[in-house]
């Protein structure tokens, strides 16, 4: 139910457009306000970071923009046309690799053409040499590292060239070392196929380092508390001193000003 | 990046144990051969012992024991040239040494003392003798039960399949069936014999259909679970892909589910088994079953054990076919893949 056509390729707009989310628990009568109005506007080949404490709707946002949930109130629309149910032209990275445990490697990478009636070898082979794991394309997804299936993962949604790629924290269950790789992993990719992306992170240095833009959150209800453009020189430094400057005012806001003095 | 694993399995083992000392190996040698020793005990007894009761063509025994001697040989020698198949004969070895003695103690019991009420325990030699004697008859009664077995089995199978596969994909179908279900599961399909027998035209038939109610409600419960405890997350991954409709059932929900319904084809077939026998021993005209019951009819219990001894060959095959389809199938789960 792809409300876009597919062939319009990258370069459309993404707006909110007083968009509110609201959950009825299912053991009693409560209703949980995930979202208070959000307006929002993404351009085009934007990179934006989502920060924000537990519960403040970082991933109900990213779920509204996959379509696998509607908004209680308000619009969201790419490219002017309303999103209406999940489609492939957005492709999501959760953070458990949700790889089909039954099919191999190779398998899950094309699963996306398959739906499509699609078939395209070569397609699928640049994808696992994108990442380094040609050589893994029979292996089953147990035998894999966390680190490797989430880069078959990631590869699994690029196939479709989505316009927006939505990664609710992806690199949240990886080791350190694995993570600071594939941040940059993800960066080229992004540099070479200039889609949107979208990164719900837990980590505010992950969050500066990867994004154009960072959103910071706050919960009960959910809400954009702020909205920052980081303006760093690329290859952005860690250790440089207006990297911590924002790394600082993001945690303040956050309200984690111990944390700030480490 | 991680490299492909080159070693294998037992030889990482190998490598990681304790070095064997001459006397173990010499040991485990020794154990390959224990099924050699027992059975030459077995002969001296079933040769120099006197019968209590005849035993005719005692020779029968004989030849299908070195038979089966001979085949566990070339079992031996390959061991001695392969190390790894080496374990897996002296892991075997005591298991068959024990049979051996065990038929021997029968043999003991029946023939050599009759402690055994006889003709009620006919020896090993005597059975073997029936099923030699009487092959023409075993073999379409076989045939016989195997068709039933199958046509129940497969009708069953695929009807649960289908109801179950509904049941999990539509709230409102599993609204409807699961009450049957919960009502009439518990239920032996065997219960409703008496009624069947009386409805349907023939034989046959009703016992096809007391064979796959049974498949049926162990399937339709299997698979209907299966599919309701799909993960979520890759229904939702799923969808994200641009999988929709009857392509999030048959390309996500189903193999997800493929334990689960094996787990209940598993179940099925057993209890599938048990409802052929009993079909067979109350109203059948043929299969083993019947001939189980004729046989008795007429006090010739050597052939009766004939029949249940092939009953069990069947069933112990049947079993280990749907062993080798479930390792086929989940072989992407973990542990399955070595």
């Amino acid at each position: 139910m792809a409300s876009v056509d597919e062939k319009q390729g990258h370069g459309r707009v993404l707006e909110f457009d007083k968009v509110t989310k609201s959950f009825a628990k299912t053991d009693s009568n409560e209703i949980t306000h995930a979202l208070a109005e959000v307006n929002l506007t993404i351009q085009p080949g934007e990179f934006v970071s989502i920060v924000g404490t537990s519960g403040c709707g970082k991933s109900t946002i990213l779920r509204l923009i996959a379509g696998l949930i509607r908004p209680t109130t308000g619009e969201i629309r790419l490219g002017g046309k309303p999103i209406v149910g999940a489609g492939p032209d957005r492709g999501m990275v959760f953070q458990k690799a949700t790889l089909f445990p039954w099919l191999t490697v190779e398998k899950n990478v094309s699963f996306s053409l398959r739906m499509q009636k699609k078939q395209d070898k070569e397609l699928v082979e640049h994808m696992l040499k994108m990442v380094g794991l040609e050589d893994f394309r029979k292996d089953y997804p147990h035998q894999l590292s966390g680190g490797m299936a989430q880069r078959v993962a990631l590869v699994r949604s690029l196939i479709n060239h989505p316009d927006i790629l939505l990664l609710d924290e992806p690199l949240g269950a990886l080791d350190a070392f694995t993570r600071m790789n594939m941040q940059d992993e993800i960066l080229n990719i992004w540099r070479e196929q200039k889609q949107t992306v979208v990164m719900v992170t837990h980590d505010v240095e992950e969050a500066i380092y990867m994004g154009t833009r960072v959103l910071v959150m706050e919960p009960r209800p959910g809400r954009v508390k702020a909205d920052i453009p980081i303006e760093l020189a690329e290859p952005k430094q860690r250790d440089s001193e207006e990297f911590q400057a924002y790394r600082n005012r993001i945690l303040k806001m956050l309200d984690l000003k111990h944390h700030t003095d480490h | 990046m991680e490299s492909k694993r080159q070693l294998t399995r037992e030889e990482l083992l190998e490598m990681e144990s304790a070095p064997k000392t001459k006397m173990q190996h010499m040991l485990d040698v020794v154990i390959c051969f224990c099924p050699y020793f027992a059975a030459i005990i077995m002969f001296l007894v079933y040769y120099l012992m006197p019968d209590a009761v005849q035993n005719f063509n005692p020779h029968v025994f004989t030849i299908v024991v070195c038979f089966f001697l001979a085949l566990y040989l070339i079992m031996v020698v390959r061991g001695l040239l392969n190390k790894s198949y080496f374990a897996k004969v002296r892991h075997k070895a005591p298991l068959y040494s024990v049979i051996i003695l065990v038929i021997m103690l029968y043999d003991f019991l029946t023939v050599k003392t009759a402690i055994l009420k006889q003709p009620f325990f006919p020896c090993v030699n005597t059975v073997l003798c029936a099923i030699i004697d009487d092959r023409a008859l075993l073999l379409k009664s076989t045939l016989y039960s195997l068709r039933l077995l199958f046509t129940g089995y497969f009708i069953g199978a695929i009807l649960g399949l289908i109801t179950g596969v509904a049941c999990g994909y539509s709230k409102r179908i599993n609204y409807w069936v699961s009450p049957i279900i919960k009502m009439l599961g518990p239920i032996p399909s065997t219960t409703w014999i008496p009624i069947i027998m009386v409805l349907v035209s023939s034989l046959f038939k009703g016992s096809v259909f007391i064979i796959a109610l049974g498949v049926w409600f162990a399937l339709t419960i299997a698979s209907s679970t299966g599919i309701q405890n799909v993960d979520k997350a890759y229904l939702e991954a799923a969808r994200t892909l641009g999988a929709k409709g009857h392509q999030l059932v048959f390309r996500v929900a189903i193999p997800h589910a493929m334990p689960n319904i094996l787990q209940g084809m598993t179940q099925g077939m057993s209890s599938a088994c048990t409802a052929l026998l009993v079909a067979e021993m109350m109203g059948a005209e043929a299969g083993l079953g019947w001939y189980i019951q004729w046989q008795k009819s007429w006090a010739i219990y050597s052939k009766m054990y004939a029949a249940i001894v092939l009953i069990c060959l069947i069933f112990t095959a049947v079993t280990f076919i749907l062993n080798v389809i479930k390792r086929i199938v989940l072989r992407w789960q973990e542990g399955v893949v070595k």
